[in-house]
């Protein structure tokens, strides 16, 4: 009786925490608003070595290479970003593997891959999502940024 | 790392996102529901080795030989070697990857997309990792190291299993952030 306790427990815990982690996984969770030019202009972020960045938009992927989900992630957040840019660069992906480069993973605190970081045009962080994003979400956080009238 | 010699499905048939997920000539892609598969048998067996050790859990036999011949190690001991093969041969040479292969996949529609082999490759060296660590602390007769550890690995393989969690995307990063991996690039 006892041992079907802890095995009943054991499943619901499984449970419980694969549903937690369900929810909160790619979350967009958005940095304090600044607003200032000045306050976006010393939060701008700079990685030295990577494509150069969108002039209102940059999707700021980091990977590694032991992550069954990056792939899918990537391909989601270049499609996205191809969708809402005019051709000139102003919303790009960047996609970035830390995998040899831990001083990155370091510099912003990475505690799982893939995490996003959505910039706006100066480079600044606006929002952080860890894991998988929601890309509808993403798609809506992209419409409040480049068109900030309509919301 | 060889190629799966598998035929990708036609990419004009898939949206963008997926097309690119393709695996490519001379790039070694496997069917994502290969490890899930895997891993739905090793909850399994992980959950039958709590079953089988709870009880005893508390009051250990007084010698490494007893205790070495207690069911739950028995079994135990079997998947971490399971493990130990996944880790070093790669996922796709696991018996549970084979016998996906050979016996269920032919029964399924073609997968939407592959994906890369080395991240539910690394899943299993995570699994190696934790069930050597309870099979050592069993045998020095620490008391619930046992069951412990395979619940551990279980509520891991259950979480990859069931809602397709991905241990080496939570883990990864904070192995190369402490150094213990990544530093040496591979080429790819």
């Amino acid at each position: 009786m006892e041992t079907l306790i802890v095995l009943v427990g054991l499943v619901a815990l499984a449970t419980v925490l694969g549903l937690v982690w369900r929810a909160r996984t790619g979350r967009i969770q958005r940095t304090r608003v600044t607003g200032s030019a000045t306050a976006s202009e010393e939060n701008r972020i700079t990685i030295p070595g990577v494509a150069p960045f969108g002039s209102r938009v940059t999707l700021l992927q980091f990977s590694t290479e032991a992550c069954a989900i990056c792939p899918t992630t990537h391909a989601q957040l270049s499609g996205l970003a191809d969708e809402f840019d005019d051709g000139a660069g102003a919303v790009v992906h960047v996609d970035v593997d830390v995998t040899s480069r831990p001083e990155i993973a370091n510099q912003f605190n990475l505690l799982q891959s893939p995490t996003t970081f959505i910039l706006d045009g100066n480079g600044a962080l606006q929002a952080r999502i860890g894991g998988a994003p929601k890309i509808n979400d993403v798609r809506a956080e992209l419409d409040r940024m480049l068109n900030p009238a309509l919301v | 790392m060889t190629t799966n010699p598998t035929t990708p499905p036609a990419a004009n048939q898939l949206s963008a996102s997926k097309a690119a997920l393709v695996a490519k000539p001379g790039q070694a892609g496997i069917d994502p529901r290969g490890p899930r598969f895997g891993a739905s048998i090793t909850a399994a067996l992980l959950l039958t080795v709590v079953g089988l050790g709870v009880d005893a859990a508390a009051a250990l036999p007084a010698t490494i030989a007893e205790r070495a011949s207690q069911p739950a190690f028995i079994l135990f001991s079997v998947i971490a070697a399971l493990f130990a093969w996944g880790a070093l041969a790669g996922i796709q040479r696991h018996p549970y990857g084979l016998f996906f292969k050979a016996a269920i996949r032919p029964r399924l529609s073609a997968p939407s997309h592959f994906e890369d082999p080395r991240p539910p490759t690394f899943a299993q060296a995570i699994g190696l990792l934790i069930s050597v660590l309870g099979i050592v602390l069993h045998l020095a007769a620490v008391p619930y190291a046992l069951v412990i550890f395979a619940g551990l690995a279980f509520i891991a393989a259950f979480l990859n299993s069931v809602f397709d969690y991905c241990l080496g995307c939570q883990i990864y990063v904070l192995l190369v952030r402490a150094g213990l991996v990544g530093r040496s690039r591979t080429a790819s």
